[in-house]
């Protein structure tokens, strides 16, 4: 894995962590936001209903005084059209409020059913009312008040049922909501219980003495319950309530407690003794009237404080959602800049000067590198990279110099070759190939050690017939060499030429050593000639090995005390010898590279050996002579290669009968 | 290639290796001609270490011994076989004065 793909990952890992807690936190406080939706939506539901059921017991006590009673007080009709009014209100309220928060509610449907049923009902029943108004008030009897108070209770129980299986369904979890929620379902209880006492005991009041022990039951049940839940309301004080939630309760608490509760006791304890109580029936229903708007008071502040804190929930999570969205898109910006920044100055960077080096090390010096003056490692490696850079083209070019520079050397070698071939052949042309001159037959052997030779010889006839030779190795070797030769074989072969008549040849080696500049290399040599009249030759021995005298008879010899080189001493003096030359003697001059040439082991041929291979082959012809001399020389040194230049010259003196054959 | 001593007064000049020839000759000219110029002009050159002495060995010798000119002597001390006959075949054996040993060549040169 690339330090890129790890530094990416890495950062995009972190932003995904980061994004995905602060998306579960969005999700919570949607949710949040969403229950509590439900709940405002249920509460708005409830309220209604709650109001509704209230109403609706208002009238159902309106209409039971209306009927047991004459319809003296001409404001009464108007005050039950009144209740049936916020009875209705109540119901459309609920109603227009499940239609609009159906997305908030569940079972809207049968919510909706529900309503329509409780409406029919109720309408059912208030037109049955109506006409029981028709009645006259003597003919109406008791089942009527029974009947209606029966149908109506149980209508108020439907509507209480379907708000408390609303609230079943969304039931707040928040401990104030909570303990609220129940609190107006005891409320509702109250308000139910102290209603319908109301109702029954202002029609008990109204008739006397002769009351059914089932209804006293009733309103004895009903005493029970309020009490209860008294109680039951005092046990939920406990909670964090508001002060105005609290002040209502207890305001409605002391109100029952001071006068409906002994009240309604002392009431309840007469009619069991059949005893008329105190107070009518109109007092009565005004007292618990009373009672009743005091729990209204509670119920409306159980509401509002709800209304208050399931908009304060919806605030906060509403505040929430846009708090924790926010974060989550500065985090997404954060996490998208993040990695934006570690592509741009660590990634990027990274991948250019990756490929830079790549392209550097495969000798691609044309690889540009990244640019800018940063201080950091990335701008230090940058920098390091340029160093490397610059002495890898630094290299190039020396390494282009010196191939041009080598180029140079090549072409100058093989020009100073092509020149050194052509002198070379020159050299050999200068060299006479093996011929006759007059009575004497010559043959030369010539192998320079490299393409030119400081060794030469040349065989001249002279006007009055006398045969000139010689022999020469300049000292050293190579161009200096070959070029004294070729100068030191022209002075010679016109030295010979040109010798005056009766001049001695050592007077001419004399003249011409004295002539030599002292700048030249010198160099040895033997210079001979071959009288044509008398059996004679003579030879001057400058520093040249001895020659040696192959008698026709097979005798060898090396003849000759030695002499100074030519060229070496201005002043040296020089002796001639003179030997005996008949036909079928010869002469075998050669230079020092034949004698000191050396084998494998460092061992020269040597004069001894030279002198041996010659007796042996003595009576052979000298151009065979001449080849076993250099096939043994080969075989010695075991290579073609001589390390100095090796040249021999034969001369021999041909009979007459081999001089006239040599002739024809 | 050469070691030089002192001895009564004489520059002994040894010759450390076996072949003085064409591709030592140059060096062993430079290094003559400095022991020469160093002042000294009773030579002797020690070849009893040399094996071989080819052309270019012995221009080298003859050369240095026209550098040293009539105030001086340089002989040579110890040669044999091919030397020797080298020195014999060119004559040089009239131009130098030999000697077998070094002692000899230094008691000729001091008296």
């Amino acid at each position: 894995m690339k330090i890129r793909h790890i530094l990416l990952t890495l950062t995009a890992f972190l932003g995904a962590a980061l994004l995905v807690a602060v998306a579960v936190q969005i999700r919570t406080e949607i949710l949040q936001y969403q229950t509590a939706q439900r709940i405002a939506a249920s509460n708005a539901v409830r309220e209604p209903l709650l109001l509704g059921a209230n109403a609706l017991a208002d009238e159902r006590s309106r209409t039971v005084v209306l009927l047991i009673g004459p319809d003296d007080e001409p404001g009464r009709r108007g005050d039950l059209l009144e209740a049936r009014r916020r009875v209705d209100a109540a119901l459309e309220q609920a109603e227009r409020e499940i239609m609009s928060r159906r997305s908030d509610l569940r079972d809207t449907d049968r919510s909706l059913a529900a309503l329509s049923h409780v409406t029919q009902d109720l309408g059912r029943l208030r037109r049955q009312a109506d006409s029981d108004f028709a009645v006259d008030p003597g003919q109406r009897g008791t089942e009527i008040v029974s009947r209606w108070f029966k149908e109506a209770t149980r209508i108020i129980d439907e509507v209480q049922s379907f708000r408390l299986t609303l609230l079943q369904q969304e039931r707040p979890q928040e401990p104030a909501l909570r303990a609220e929620a129940v609190l107006r379902t005891y409320g509702g209880i109250l308000s139910e219980s102290i209603a319908r006492n109301q109702a029954l005991l202002t029609w008990a009041l109204s008739r006397g003495g002769g009351v059914p022990a089932a209804e006293l039951e009733a309103v004895s049940r009903n005493a029970g319950r309020a009490d209860l839940t008294w109680e039951l309301v005092q046990g939920q004080l406990t909670a964090p309530l508001s002060s105005a939630v609290k002040t209502a309760i207890a305001s409605a608490n002391d109100e029952y407690e001071a006068t409906l509760g002994p009240l309604q006791q002392t009431f309840l304890a007469a009619l069991q003794g059949r005893v008329r109580p105190a107070i009518g029936p109109d007092q009565w229903y005004e007292i618990s009237g009373r009672s009743l708007q005091g729990v209204a008071a509670m119920q409306q502040a159980l509401l509002w404080s709800s209304r208050v804190r399931v908009d304060a929930e919806l605030d906060r999570a509403r505040w929430s959602v846009l708090l924790w969205t926010g974060l989550l898109l500065g985090g997404i910006a954060a996490v998208a800049t993040s990695i934006l920044v570690v592509r741009i100055r660590v990634v990027r960077p990274l991948e250019d000067l990756n490929s830079a080096m790549l392209r550097l090390a495969e000798n691609d010096l044309t690889a540009p590198l990244p640019r800018g003056s940063r201080t950091d490692e990335i701008g230090e490696m940058s920098d390091t990279l340029r160093v490397f850079k610059a002495n890898a083209l630094r290299r190039q070019r020396a390494q282009q110099d010196k191939q041009m520079l080598h180029g140079r050397l090549k072409d100058a070698y093989r020009q100073l070759r092509k020149d050194l071939e052509a002198a070379a052949v020159i050299q050999t042309t200068m060299l006479p190939p093996a011929s006759v001159l007059g009575d004497v037959r010559y043959c030369g052997l010539f192998r320079p050690s490299s393409l030119i030779a400081g060794d030469t010889y040349n065989v001249v006839q002279r006007s009055d017939g006398g045969v000139g030779f010689f022999q020469v190795d300049v000292a050293g070797h190579g161009a200096p060499a070959a070029m004294v030769s070729v100068a030191s074989h022209q002075i010679l072969s016109q030295a010979i030429l040109t010798k005056p008549e009766g001049m001695r040849l050592e007077d001419l080696v004399e003249r011409i050593n004295g002539d030599w500049p002292e700048d030249l290399p010198y160099f040895t040599m033997i210079l001979g000639e071959i009288d044509p009249r008398t059996r004679r030759g003579s030879i001057v021995q400058a520093g040249h090995p001895h020659p040696l005298l192959i008698r026709c008879g097979g005798s060898v010899e090396p003849i000759g005390d030695g002499g100074f080189p030519v060229g070496m001493i201005a002043t040296a003096a020089y002796e001639k010898l003179e030997f005996e030359f008949g036909p079928g003697d010869r002469l075998l001059v050669y230079s020092d590279g034949l004698v000191e040439a050396e084998n494998a082991a460092g061992e020269q041929f040597s004069e001894a050996r030279l002198c041996e291979l010659v007796r042996e082959h003595s009576q052979v012809s000298t151009g065979q002579l001449l080849d076993r001399l250099d096939l043994a020389l080969r075989k010695w040194r075991g290579s073609e290669k001589l390390d100095d230049d090796l040249s021999v010259l034969m001369l021999e003196r041909l009979s007459e009968r081999t001089h006239a054959h040599a002739h024809v | 290639m050469l070691t030089s001593e002192v001895r009564s007064n004489v520059l002994v000049i040894h010759v450390g290796e076996k072949r003085v020839d064409a591709s030592k000759a140059p060096s062993f000219k430079d290094e003559m001609t400095k022991c020469i110029e160093s002042g000294q002009n009773q030579i002797v050159l020690d070849l009893s270490a040399v094996e071989f002495v080819d052309s270019s060995g012995l221009g080298a010798i003859v050369s240095c011994l026209k550098r040293l000119g009539p105030r001086g002597n340089l002989a040579i001390a110890g040669a044999k076989g091919a030397v020797s006959r080298l020195f014999t075949l060119t004559r040089m054996d009239k131009v130098f004065a030999l000697h077998d040993t070094v002692e000899a060549a230094v008691e000729r040169l001091s008296a």
